[in-house]
């Protein structure tokens, strides 16, 4: 499929979910992030990749609050990001986050790991948010190590965990941070699976990743990083067998 | 990617099973113990020098006591180098209960009993609102225990609100003991039973709202009967012996938590106010030994409270513990903070956990149960301390052990006593060493 046959097949992007402009980010005097403006569409796919150290995590950090930033301006569905409680409120509720280490909570089960939230800030019945749980990892396909502790199953397992607690607090954008890159390779295709499954059920996904299968398969677009600054952004097959630029094709020769 | 195709599966070979070892217990103790002629000179000079202690010991406290004596006198009379136990026999009941009236010391072997079959139904999987009963423990038994031993009648010794909470109390352990033998019994609990009623009048809460209803049903009969009977009061002046040491020991201990979480987290805080208070009160109490922060409650206290309220030297003393132990418990409790990772506090922020509940659910429970060893390290050392509070003139088992030594029948009898106290607190102590063991091995067990 050539580029023009892509651009006139795409539909109509729909409403805007995430809206970046002007985001500069230092670490004391190391610039990190570098004026960076990027929407996210509803129900897109976006693929962020890059050479390590390029700010791929402290950009999906911004987004999701956990880290500060000193100029710019990000918007979740129309709300302008502050740093107060209820705007911070707002954004956990619309965004749930995968972490390239799981950080599944050791002291709970697998089942409790995911009815925490809903239980606790969604004020469900335990009933209810069992069987939401029970849903969400049958979804995944580990519903019979519901009763397991995070200590007591694979990296592949811990990661459809995390991914099925996040899930369980219902959000509107998921965003990845490298969620395969701490697994051995025979456990990530179960967990690009899940994701796959996920981004046909329509939702807003930021993904940091250097699976370029998985890109491929289903991006809407890919964004390329390099020292804090978007190289190149376009849909998979322009950027990943055709880029425009020689910092990106040094990069995808190395990874691919 | 994988191109391993050619390669040929990996199978494991079975594994070996370890050397059979037919070492005899002889060969065993030949070759670790007599392997070579110094461990052999050594093996045998520890035999004999054991020997030789427990010999005497042994001479001492069984083969040349005496058991049955009216006084000292007679003790040394006729077993001068042997123990006098019959001083402490004696004394044994005081060395307990302090001076307690004798006819009214079942009401302190009702409290203790009552004390643990609260928290008894903790062992059951059963049994819902787990933590619920922790915190009953700590927020509620203590009036109810305080009505036992300090006795008194409703509305006269007795305060309305102290009433209040010891019907309150007993109604809870009525209830709990109901709902744990409902439960093991496979019938659906109180709350389940009252359920349809309450559902009725208030649609909304039926959970929290048939527990109260529950409890409070249970309780005011409770009341009713406690209000009709007058327990002769027994002034605090009076408790003393192992009764008051474990009073005070298990205030210290359950209160150091709380107090070392609030230290703990007031450290970690960015608020500049409460960091310092935090950092002034850990250091503060952690620079000066015990028997400064009692004498200074003792004395101190008294001049920062408003004229017309009184304490009695117990309340300062469980308040000069309570300060003590919370901020040694404090420094524990940091340590298990520091050793949680970034990602649990991330995970928990992106899920929208606030920061107290990323705390409570999140944090603290896996910083308590890493630091388990310590903690309890604490506890039993915190057990050990409180006989410090026999120098403040508090009658604990201490001042009572010191006291045979000056009754006329047992004048000079130093040494009994302080053994007796010795094997007690050795029981306690290791008992609590053996039960951390346990603990860690059991959520280990669980976990990973
Ligand atoms: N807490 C921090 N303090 C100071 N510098 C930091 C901090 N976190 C990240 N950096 C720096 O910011 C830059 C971007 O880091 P970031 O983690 O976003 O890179 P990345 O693209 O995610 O890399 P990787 O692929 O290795 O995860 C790096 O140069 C890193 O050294
Ligand atoms: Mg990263």
């Amino acid at each position: 499929m050539t580029l023009q046959n892509h651009l006139a097949t795409a539909p109509v992007p729909p409403a805007r979910a995430i809206e970046i402009s002007g985001l500069n980010k230092w670490y004391g005097a190391h610039h990190v992030l570098r004026d960076i403006s990027l929407n996210v569409a509803e129900t897109e796919i976006m693929v962020v990749c890059g050479p390590s150290g390029s700010g791929k995590s402290t950009l999906i950090r911004c987004l999701n609050h956990l880290e500060e930033y000193q100029e710019g301006h990000i918007s979740v569905f129309g709300n302008a990001l502050q740093r107060d409680s209820q705007s911070e409120r707002f954004i956990h509720q619309t965004m749930g986050m995968v972490f390239q280490n799981f950080n599944l909570f050791p002291h709970l089960s697998v089942l409790q790991n995911c009815t925490l939230g809903l239980t606790w800030l969604r004020k469900k019945s335990e009933r209810e948010a069992r069987d939401i749980a029970m849903s969400l990892l049958d979804r995944v396909g580990i519903a019979d190590l519901a009763h397991r502790f995070p200590g007591q199953i694979s990296g592949g397992q811990q990661q459809r965990v995390a991914i099925s607690r996040s899930l369980a607090m219902d959000p509107k954008i998921m965003l990845f941070d490298e969620p395969t890159s701490a697994l051995d390779p025979e456990m990530v295709k179960e967990v690009l699976d899940v994701m796959v499954n996920l981004a046909k059920t329509g939702m807003t996904m930021v993904c940091v990743t250097h699976e370029m299968q998985f890109a491929r398969q289903v991006a809407d677009r890919v964004v390329f990083m390099q020292d804090g600054e978007i190289v190149e952004v376009g849909p998979p097959e322009q950027v990943l067998l055709n880029p425009q630029w020689d910092r990106t094709r040094e990069f995808l020769d190395h990874i691919l | 990617m994988n191109n391993d195709a050619g390669l040929k599966q990996f199978v494991a070979k079975p594994a070996r099973v370890p050397p059979h070892n037919d070492q005899s217990l002889v060969r065993r103790i030949h070759s670790r113990c007599f392997n070579t002629p110094g461990n052999s000179v050594l093996t045998i000079a520890v035999i004999i020098l054991a020997w030789y202690i427990i010999r005497s010991a042994l001479d001492w406290a069984v083969f040349d006591a005496m058991w049955n004596a009216d006084t000292r006198r007679e003790c040394l009379n006729i077993s001068p180098n042997g123990a006098c136990w019959a001083g402490v026999i004696s004394w044994f009941n005081g060395l307990i209960y302090g001076r307690y009236p004798a006819d009214q010391q079942w009401r302190v072997d009702l409290g203790f009993i009552l004390a643990v079959m609260w928290l008894f139904p903790l062992m059951s999987k059963k049994i819902a609102y787990r933590n619920f009963i922790l915190v009953s423990w700590i927020g509620l038994y203590p009036f109810f225990g305080a009505y036992l031993f300090l006795g008194g009648e409703f509305g006269a010794e007795v305060g309305i609100i102290h009433a209040l909470f010891t019907s309150l109390a007993a109604g809870f352990f009525i209830l709990l003991y109901a709902n744990w033998l409902l439960a093991a019994l496979n019938q659906p609990d109180l709350c389940e039973r009252v359920r349809p009623l309450v559902a009725w009048l208030f649609p909304r809460g039926i959970q929290v709202i048939c527990l109260l209803v529950v409890w409070g049903a249970l309780s005011l009969p409770v009341a009713l009967i406690l209000s009709q009977m007058a327990l002769e009061p027994v002034a605090i002046e009076r408790w003393g012996g192992l009764f008051l040491t474990l009073i005070i020991a298990t205030f210290a201990i359950t209160m150091s938590i709380p107090i070392g979480v609030v230290l703990a987290l007031g450290r970690q805080s960015k608020l500049p106010v409460i960091h310092w208070m935090s950092l002034l009160t850990i250091e503060l109490v952690r620079a000066v030994p015990l028997i400064t922060v009692l004498f200074m409650a003792v004395t101190l206290l008294p001049i920062f409270l408003p004229s017309d309220m009184e304490l009695d030297k117990l309340s300062q003393v469980l308040f000069a513990v309570c300060i003590f132990s919370g901020a040694y418990m404090a420094e524990n409790i940091r340590g298990g903070l520091q050793a949680i990772p970034r990602g649990q506090y991330e995970a928990a922020q992106s899920l929208g956990l606030g920061y107290s509940m990323t705390m409570l659910l999140i944090v603290l429970p896996q910083a308590l149960r890493l630091m388990i060893p310590n903690i309890m390290t604490s506890f039993i050392s915190i057990l050990k301390d409180t006989t410090l509070v026999s120098i403040i003139g508090l009658f604990d088992i201490m001042l009572m052990a010191r006291n045979i030594a000056n009754d006329k029948d047992w004048i000079g009898l130093h040494t009994e006593p302080i053994a007796m106290i010795s094997i007690l607190f050795f029981i306690i102590c290791y008992s609590m060493s053996q039960y951390s063991l346990n603990l860690e091995k059991r959520l280990k067990a669980d976990r990973s």
